[in-house]
């Protein structure tokens, strides 16, 4: 980039199915204070404020507006994002150009989404072409189900795999605090739970969320003359599919395109050989078991039919050698608004070496983080302690 | 370059539905308490900013401070600007024709947007002196306030 | 962490939004040979050879314009299925599909696209494998309309 972003702050809520007892500005304004006081900010240092979620999941249209007192944008200038469960990495993404731009040195960055005030599924169906499918829209269940089918019969993995990950996802989510799904659980627990759609049981899929997440980014002089440990963001990059490239159910094709065209072109800005051993720790976008096991491959953590061998051995637990999720991820947290948001920021807290009780054990100097929205598209960022990096 | 399409066309009409619940929250729960409970009208006041705010709120939008106290506002007030709507449309709550307004409820730096009843539409005017007719059966939401009618 | 507060209040809301869509000319030949003719029509990218459903005008790989219509075939190879456990409501009439069912994605013979739809098969694992060979099975034509609901479901061949 001409001009370096770093973040320097962040915050999030504690993640839940319920929050009665705030409304949609008061939940964001819990995660927008957590920020500004982990930068030691005031709002009137911000120069712009992105907000992020999706139209209608909670019911509201237009947040950007109606929320200003709880996003703190009152007379700033900044823009609202809406681009499916990537929402909260595109967020990052524009408020970094507008950092990078030299324009706004000091920008915050804000995802939310109250899941439980909308009908998500009802609202999720109009991505669904309407002469298309839309009549036999599978939900967002029935596309991971047929995504792990078609998985199975490509190459050999079992349901056990899926629940490998299952278990790790929970299990991570114990040891953070702000978690929704904090679930002791193991494999059987997994293979017992309700079956939703062939291969897909209910503790395979992510929960429905009410939560938020912001960051504050910031030009280079500002990042190294307020905050001791800035977290750089080295590249990002987006690649979107076409409508309807639904080969991805068959795993063995090259298609859908955007999750290896995203990887391989933010490798080759930063000259990325082996990703396994480049990045210390990735944070993915997995609302279902099997989407993680199919990232492991096309990040090129391992060939292409190889991902179920990784869960296997544990390779991507926090103490492996390629920890995945020790946030627990998606699967324990899915406020869709803030889910890609998330990725990021508990990225930057490993790499910060401030994760508490899921800091992964080993020196983190460089991190990946994916985004997954209406699965046709992807936002990748790519986070550094140190500028050498 | 133009082109024009003379085969048949097709066009669907289908309908999205979506339900779900708004939670009112910190402020939204005592302001709705309280109306539905006492016919009480709440405001939050910025100290900071000397503003009373209606509807009441966690955070004072001027200044970003959090709020936490409330004070009592109106129950009279004074619109503020209004509007005849003389045309129905499916979203409108009334049959046309009804009036709107704008009412600063005594105490408030605010309006709150109302129905304006009892009235001849022809004294209507900016400045008017109104108050609250509150329903009788009451649910804790906006309706209860029924409408506002001239003092 | 939540802060408990005493009843808190909240209001329902329903919203019901109505929209007419057009299918556009490329889509209208394929729903229109699905009606009158009982099959699908596809096309075909100059460039790169993708069969592609549905019918667009522009390859989104190649961005050249797709001339060439193919006509499929009925029978395809099922490449991912679900038994969906899930009583899903049809966002379009608004009237839940009765589980368990099977759907599946197919790929019709001479398609690179792959099409979604219900398998009719039961809905046990012994009877249903991905790379299972199925045949399309349309409603009568007298009752077709142009829409993927003319498609019934996807029959396996045995075999």
């Amino acid at each position: 980039m001409k001009r370096n972003v770093a973040i320097i702050g962040g915050g999030q809520t504690f993640h839940a199915a319920r929050r009665h007892d705030v409304d949609q500005a008061e939940m964001v304004n819990e995660a927008v204070r957590a920020a500004l006081n982990d930068a030691r900010m005031t709002m009137d240092e911000i120069d712009l404020v992105i907000l992020g979620n999706m139209e209608f999941f909670e019911g509201t249209h237009m947040t950007d507006c109606w929320l200003v007192h709880g996003t703190g944008a009152y007379g700033k200038q900044g823009l609202k994002i809406t681009t499916g469960g990537t929402v909260g990495a595109t967020a990052v993404v524009t408020a970094a150009h507008h950092v990078a731009s030299g324009l706004f040195p000091r920008v915050l960055c804000i995802g939310f989404e109250k899941q439980e005030e909308g009908d998500t599924g009802a609202i999720l169906s109009g991505v669904a072409h309407p002469l298309w499918g839309r009549s036999l829209a599978g939900a967002a269940v029935g596309y991971f189900a047929m995504m792990g089918s078609s998985y199975m019969a490509a190459w050999g993995a079992t349901e056990e795999h899926s629940a490998m990950v299952a278990v790790k996802a929970r299990q991570n989510a114990r040891k953070n605090k702000y978690a929704h799904l904090k679930l002791d659980i193991g494999i059987e627990d997994v293979l017992n739970s309700r079956m939703l759609s062939w291969p897909i049981r209910m503790l395979d899929m992510c929960p429905a969320s009410n939560g938020a997440c912001a960051m504050i980014l910031a030009d280079e002089k500002t990042a190294k003359a307020r905050c001791k440990k800035p977290v750089w963001i080295r590249a990002m990059d987006t690649a979107h599919n076409e409508q309807f490239e639904l080969d991805w159910r068959d795993v063995k094709t090259t298609r859908p395109i955007f999750s290896r065209t995203c990887a391989k072109r933010i490798y080759r800005k930063l000259g990325v050989q082996k990703p396994s051993e480049y990045f210390d720790v990735f944070e993915v976008y997995e609302p279902a078991t099997w989407s993680e096991l199919v990232w492991y491959e096309d990040l090129g953590l391992c060939a292409p039919g190889e991902g179920f061998r990784l869960i296997e051995k544990g390779v991507t637990e926090i103490g492996g050698a390629i920890p995945v999720n020790p946030s627990g991820g998606v699967l324990s947290t899915n406020c869709i608004g803030a889910s890609a948001m998330l990725r990021v920021w508990e990225a930057a807290l490993q790499i910060r070496g401030d994760a508490g009780e899921h800091q992964v054990p080993k020196d983190v100097r460089r991190a990946l983080t994916t985004a997954y929205g209406g699965t046709n598209w992807t936002v990748m960022t790519a986070l550094s302690r140190t500028l050498d990096d | 370059m133009e082109e024009k399409h003379t085969t048949d066309t097709f066009e669907v009409d289908q309908r999205l539905t979506a339900h779900g619940t708004y939670w009112a929250g910190k402020m939204g729960t005592r302001f709705y308490t309280a109306l539905r409970d006492q016919q009480k009208i709440l405001g939050t006041p910025c100290t900071t900013c000397n503003k009373v705010f209606w509807p009441p709120r966690s955070i004072c939008t001027f200044c970003f401070s959090e709020l936490k106290d409330v004070v009592e506002i109106g129950p009279r007030g004074t619109v503020e600007t209004f509007t005849l709507v003389t045309y129905t449309e499916p979203i409108h709550p009334r049959t046309a024709p009804f009036l709107y307004a704008v009412i600063k409820l005594d105490g408030a730096d605010t309006g709150m947007a109302h129905f304006l009843d009892e009235v001849e539409i022809d004294k209507v005017h900016i400045g008017m002196r109104v108050q609250p007719v509150f329903a009788k059966d009451r649910k804790g939401n906006i309706l209860d306030i029924q409408y506002f009618k001239p003092i | 962490m939540a802060t408990k507060i005493q009843e808190p209040i909240s209001i329902p809301m329903t919203v019901s939004v109505p929209y007419r869509f057009a299918a556009g000319s490329y889509l209208t030949k394929c729903l229109i040979g699905l009606r009158d003719h009982g099959t699908l029509f596809a096309v075909e990218c100059p460039k790169c050879k993708r069969v592609q459903l549905p019918p667009r005008i522009v390859c989104a790989t190649c961005h050249v314009r797709n001339e060439r219509w193919v006509e499929l075939g009925l029978e395809g190879t099922l490449v991912a299925f679900t038994i969906m456990y899930l009583p899903l409501t049809d966002p379009t009439t608004g009237k839940p599909h009765n589980p368990p069912f099977v759907y599946g994605t197919v790929r019709l013979d001479g398609a690179t696209s792959v099409l979604d739809h219900f398998i009719n098969v039961e809905p046990d694992l012994e009877k249903i494998r991905v790379g299972m060979r199925c045949r399309m099975i349309l409603r009568p034509q007298a009752e077709r309309i142009g829409d993927l609901s003319d498609i019934l479901y996807f029959d396996p061949i045995p075999g």
